[in-house]
């Protein structure tokens, strides 16, 4: 009962809280503090804003390119058997992948300085939790037919591509206005981590052939390893009858979130640059950092070569040792050529980094930083310049993204359309195509009342006809406190 | 002010419309993950000289620890198996090869027995199924050694005039193994 609890809730994790790391809504989307996160370049049009705590910015996605919980669950009468087989086992391949991200943010604030108003502060604090796994064909083929009738197949072991983190990420940056055209940004990380484990560069395949004496040759080449920190001392609470388990291992995850546990530094970088007043081009760059694995290391290793027939009785050699175990011996024999090791060592990770671009054309009615029709309003003593300040009714362009992953980047496109709706609303429209979907349509809504911002997006809306159905969906809000200084 | 209603309407609209189509997950007890295993068990070699050089009759004889299906995890999960037994003899006698499965009360729980023509005879095959239908599975999840033992029927001087004679038994087996 609790595998199956556990296992179901995987399936559903995987499926329900994925996040495709795509932000594709929220990028570009000035007015919202949250884009600050995606682009520490981008246009600033306030003087402070303070988000609520725990609500200011909270992120879940699906995503797989691979069979859907529908596939495998939908209640149709199809044997789930038949399912597996036709839609995972048969329909999937080594590219297709299972991966997610959630991120909500306890603490968010910025400010633009009073001494240098070319300067804006930001700072905060965020929960982030990353996952993807590759499904690992081969070894799926073997886990579910077996090794029967396939002669000469070679599994890869290589197959086998996963990591996954759960960390938190203290943050402060710097957005500083260079020229009226051009717009910089730079933000510090502090990556405190309570929980991260990866096995992606395995190599290596099984392989059964018909045999020079016996009747099959089996022939094994591995080089594998998994590394894992923070697992162990919360098995360890888990096993621990003393205690109680969940209150222990909110203790553990609490301490290894403030800065108790694994730890690592990154930077974000990104840009604003305005080619004119209606071509707008940005960039930045995500996560460029890496951990330092230390605390409670857990590495797995299986790496060697060998290849048996079974137990070979050979004779006259065999009679020279009556007493020989021949079975213990080779069974010694393949765990000598194939050691599987573990070991405490520290290890270093690499943040998965993720690129964004955009090109952007703003036309129609310019206006103010806030919807108010620029003529209205005074906006010339703002640090960025009254150019700066003023925006326009519409704007359309392009954006990719990418993110570095196991197996490569994955990369995403997306056309978009903004909309100012008077003072109080702006609506984002997006299309995206990635490995995930090809008929991914967005919405966003940022609502302005007063100081109080609001906003919500929502990714894959056609998915909406049957959420379970979908290979990826996802939907973001916050809540944020915003000044002009007005 | 009225736009900003319509648009807002169609987003909650559109959101609280969105649905799940109630996913049925007991079937997860239904699923039946059962792998098929090829693998080679055990190769016996004698050359013709070596029956030849024995003392008795009985030229070759050994018990040995052999319990891969006695591994609890085996055990627990095995669903059925048929072990293969393919005899090749290029000798110039007839032998007698016996392949006895024992617990670990030395009791002997199976016993498989080839009487071999001699040279030239087409290669004996035999397949033992245990499980539904076969031999009682239990067999060999309570197998831990496993008794060889060769008796030669005939002389003790001919040799076969084929290139290198001798006695080969080799074996496999294909078994199932319940994963989920």
């Amino acid at each position: 009962m609790k595998i199956r609890a556990v296992s179901i809730l995987v399936i559903v994790l995987i499926h329900g809280l994925a996040i495709g790391q795509n932000r594709e809504i929220l990028y570009d989307f000035d007015e919202i503090p949250g884009a600050l996160m995606l682009n520490p370049g981008m246009k600033i049009s306030y003087q402070w804003y303070a988000g609520v705590p725990g609500l200011s910015g909270i992120g879940i996605n699906a995503g797989t390119s691979g069979a859907t919980v529908h596939d495998i669950f939908a209640d149709d009468g199809v044997d789930i058997n038949q399912k597996i087989r036709e839609r995972a086992i048969n329909g999937m391949t080594k590219r297709d992948e299972l991966s997610g991200t959630f991120q909500v943010n306890l603490l968010q604030g910025g400010f633009r300085a009073a001494n240098n108003t070319r300067n804006f502060y930001s700072f905060g604090w965020y929960l982030e939790g990353d996952a993807i796994g590759y499904w690992p064909k081969d070894l799926a083929d073997l886990a579910w037919d077996g090794n029967a009738d396939q002669l000469g197949r070679r599994y890869d072991l290589g197959h086998l591509k996963t990591r996954g983190e759960l960390l938190s990420v203290f943050h402060f940056g710097i957005n500083h206005i260079y020229s009226p055209k051009l717009i910089l940004g730079a933000r510090a990380k502090i990556y405190s981590i309570p929980l991260h484990m990866a096995s992606s560069n395995n190599q290596g395949h099984f392989v059964t052939t018909a045999g020079q004496n016996n009747i099959f040759s089996h022939t094994l080449v591995a080089d594998m390893l998994a590394r894992s920190s923070g697992f162990n001392e919360i098995r360890n609470a888990l096993e621990d009858d003393t205690v109680d388990e969940l209150a222990e291992i909110r203790k553990i995850l609490t301490k290894r979130s403030l800065l108790g546990g694994d730890l690592g530094f990154g930077i974000d970088l990104g840009f604003t640059y305005d080619l004119n007043e209606s071509w707008v081009v940005t960039g930045s760059l995500l996560d460029l950092g890496l951990s330092f694995h230390s605390t409670d290391p857990w590495n797995y290793t299986l790496d060697g070569n060998v290849t048996t027939e079974g137990v070979e009785v050979i004779l006259p050699d065999a009679l020279a040792d009556p007493d020989s175990e021949f079975w213990e011996n080779l069974v010694d024999e393949i765990e000598g050529m194939v050691p599987f090791e573990e070991d405490n060592d520290s290890y270093i990770s690499f943040r998965p980094t993720k690129l964004y671009g955009s090109v952007r054309y703003n036309f129609g009615e310019p206006l103010s930083d806030v919807g108010v029709r620029s003529a209205d309003c005074n906006c010339t003593d703002q640090a960025a310049g009254s150019r700066r300040l003023i925006t326009f009714t519409n704007s359309a362009g392009l954006q990719v993204f990418a993110v570095n992953r196991p197996r490569g980047p994955q990369a995403a496109i997306t056309a978009f359309y903004t909309r100012r709706l008077g003072r109080l609303m702006q609506v984002k429209a997006t299309y995206t195509a990635d490995k995930f979907t090809k008929t991914n349509l967005g919405l966003g809504v940022n609502l302005q009342a007063g100081p109080i911002q609001f906003y919500a997006m929502v990714d894959n809306l056609l998915a909406f006809e049957n959420l379970a159905d979908t290979q990826y969906a996802s939907f973001q809000i916050g809540l944020n406190i915003i000044s002009w200084g007005r | 002010m009225k736009t900003v209603v319509i648009y807002l309407f169609v987003v909650v609209f559109g959101c609280l419309s969105a649905c799940v189509e109630k996913p049925d997950f007991d079937q997860f007890d239904d699923i039946d993950a059962i792998p098929t295993i090829d693998a080679s068990l055990i190769y016996v070699e004698s050359p013709e000289r070596i029956i030849n050089q024995a003392a008795g009759i009985n030229f070759y004889s050994q018990d040995f620890v052999f319990d891969p299906f006695n591994e609890d995890f085996v055990q627990e999960r095995l669903v059925d198996a048929i072990i293969r037994y393919e005899v090749d003899n290029t000798t110039s006698k007839p032998l007698d090869f016996t392949v006895e499965l024992l617990d670990a009360g030395d009791n002997v729980l199976d016993t498989e027995n080839f009487d071999i023509a001699p040279a030239p005879s087409p290669i004996l095959i035999r397949e033992i199924t245990y499980g539904p239908g076969g031999r009682p599975l239990d067999i060999l999840r309570n197998t831990v050694t496993v008794r060889l033992s060769a008796t030669n029927l005939g002389d003790n001087t001919s040799v076969s005039s084929l290139p290198d004679p001798k006695i080969i038994i080799r074996s496999s087996a294909r078994f199932r193994i319940r994963l989920k």
